[in-house]
């Protein structure tokens, strides 16, 4: 590994920040708006007569499983749609010409994901703060948990995003496999109240331990092992981080 | 596509409300085949080629909202006595897609047309107002009926809805299809950008689909807002098409049923206008 081209990480950095900032009321304020009426839906439908999740108000359990939700989406959909757009309209040779290599372009493009769901789950949680009376109960499995989750759905986004030759293939990810996940993975509810068999499924899902972890945070209850969802999370990011490289190191479906 | 000058727009609004602009349309000369040609191969056509993503997305979006709410409902809590939350719900879930659906086709196609500047292609057609508000509006219409007919036979399997009321079902389905594709339709001529376009679906759509008793009872609401949610007429839509579903209505069916009619007539006659006047689409 030769020397890093700073200048070239950072200006590519900054295209994929601006790319969303530039748009900051689809990207940010929208998503916002989204889940904060997902919490006021479900609390209204599921929250009456005082009952309780984890031990905690079901609004309070709820909170933090949105803030995830809306987190991984946004990453997700901010690395994976630059790189489809960047493909269909063939200004992707934008970013492949520079003198920049495969670890420097995933950095910058990963690193792009992360910023805007981390912004997102900032601008979500402020909004739920107002409504909702949280106290962040760990900071660091909070943060740990934040930074991860979003840096895996940016890789992930990055390999659909490379993969799909079309948006209907990107939005077929999006419908099929993302959103399924975000949605069924605890978010909504403790998992013991699945049957025994998809509890152990569960045991073997990343957004699980992630959803887990992070609201472990802020309510001090989880379901699985945390040290596990440590664990689970850093490992599944390297081997997602390796399938990237070298996707672009080939030049996967990238190059002709 | 420019902002527009004062003097220009001052020029929209005198000729949007010009009374000889108001000339009844002449149905003699109803262009039957430009019209399907809209309609059918233009609107109704694209969206079943984009199938998967338009027809099949809203689907599972909508059977997870079901499934989740199947796993984290409380047993002790129903919404309303007598009623099952999940079949109480599910017809909110339905029509939600119906009108979201329809919306998103007709403002996304118009968009889509000025940003690319293919829109000239459909003014040069001989296409008269009428035709053209009458195409984006009923092909899109068509696109949020087939998602909901889709989503109400899948949920059909799952929820108990032997009470089924198809004249009231229908009714409030094709009522509220028809409204949110001629919101489309005005909003997409009005849309500048993308980010125009999905302001008016993250603020106003999507708050309006999820905040109208789709997922509650009028009961369930704080007391100062109880009295705001007769004012809101997709209360109404939901409201109507839950009680062909499942016998439960909270609000007057005839009330919603006017109440929509004229809304929809009076958003056909906005957009019939400002495609006569080629609002933000003529230069």
């Amino acid at each position: 590994m030769g020397r890093v081209n700073g200048r070239g990480l950072w200006t590519l950095y900054m295209k994929e920040v601006r790319r969303f900032l530039n748009v900051f009321t689809q990207t940010i304020l929208a998503p916002m708006v989204t889940t904060l009426l997902f919490l006021a839906i479900f609390t209204l439908a599921l929250g009456g007569g005082g009952r309780q999740v984890g031990g905690v108000d079901f609004a309070v359990f709820l909170a933090p499983g949105l803030i995830m939700m809306s987190m991984v989406q946004n990453s997700f959909a901010n690395t994976s749609s630059s790189l489809v757009i960047a493909k269909v309209q063939g200004n992707i040779v934008d970013i492949l010409m520079p003198p920049l290599s495969a670890s420097e372009l995933t950095l910058g493009i990963a690193g792009g994901g992360v910023t805007r769901g981390l912004l997102v789950g900032l601008a979500v949680g402020l909004g739920m703060w107002l409504f909702v009376p949280m106290q962040i109960h760990a900071p660091l499995f909070v943060l740990y948990h934040a930074v991860m989750a979003s840096l895996m759905l940016a890789l992930l986004g990055m390999i659909g995003g490379i993969w799909s030759e079309k948006f209907d293939h990107i939005a077929a990810v999006t419908n099929f496999v993302i959103t399924p996940f975000s949605f069924l993975s605890g978010t909504f509810y403790s998992i013991e109240r699945l049957p025994p068999v998809w509890q152990t499924v569960a045991h073997f899902n990343p957004f699980f331990y992630m959803i887990d972890g992070f609201r472990y945070g802020f309510i001090g209850h989880a379901d699985g092992s945390l040290v596990a969802g440590l664990i689970v999370m850093a490992l599944f990011n390297l081997f997602l981080w390796t399938v990237t490289h070298r996707m672009f190191a080939t030049g996967y479906r990238l190059k002709p | 596509m420019s902002e527009g000058t004062p003097a220009s727009r001052r020029g929209a609004a005198k000729a949007l409300l010009s009374f000889r602009a108001w000339q009844p349309p002449t149905f003699r000369h109803f262009n039957k085949r430009g019209f399907w040609a809209l309609y059918f191969h233009r609107g109704v056509w694209r969206f079943y080629r984009f199938g998967l993503e338009l027809l099949v997305g809203p689907l599972v979006s909508s059977l997870l909202f079901v499934m989740v709410f199947v796993v984290a409902q409380s047993e002790r809590a129903a919404m309303v006595p007598g009623v099952d939350l999940i079949q109480f719900i599910t017809p909110g879930i339905i029509l939600y897609a119906v009108a979201h659906t329809a919306f998103e086709n007709a403002a996304a196609m118009l968009v889509f047309e000025k940003m690319e500047g293919m829109i000239a292609d459909v003014q040069m057609a001989p296409l008269s107002p009428l035709e053209l508000l009458a195409g984006y509006a009923l092909s899109s219409a068509t696109c949020g009926l087939s998602v909901g007919l889709l989503v109400g036979g899948a949920a059909a399997i799952f929820v108990d809805f032997s009470y089924f009321d198809a004249t009231l079902v229908f009714g409030f389905a094709v009522a509220t299809a028809l409204l949110f594709g001629l919101l489309g339709t005005v909003v997409g001529l009005w849309a500048e950008r993308w980010d125009h376009y999905s302001a008016v679906e993250g603020f106003f759509v999507v708050p309006l689909g999820l905040l109208s008793g789709t997922f509650f009872s009028v009961e369930r609401l704080p007391e100062a807002l109880k009295e705001w949610i007769y004012f809101n007429p997709v209360f109404y839509a939901i409201d109507g098409f839950r009680a062909g579903l499942i016998g439960y209505a909270e609000s007057s069916l005839t009330v919603g049923l006017t109440l929509l009619t004229a809304l929809i007539v009076a958003l056909a006659l906005l957009g019939w206008r400002l495609f006569a006047i080629g609002y933000k689409i003529k230069p």
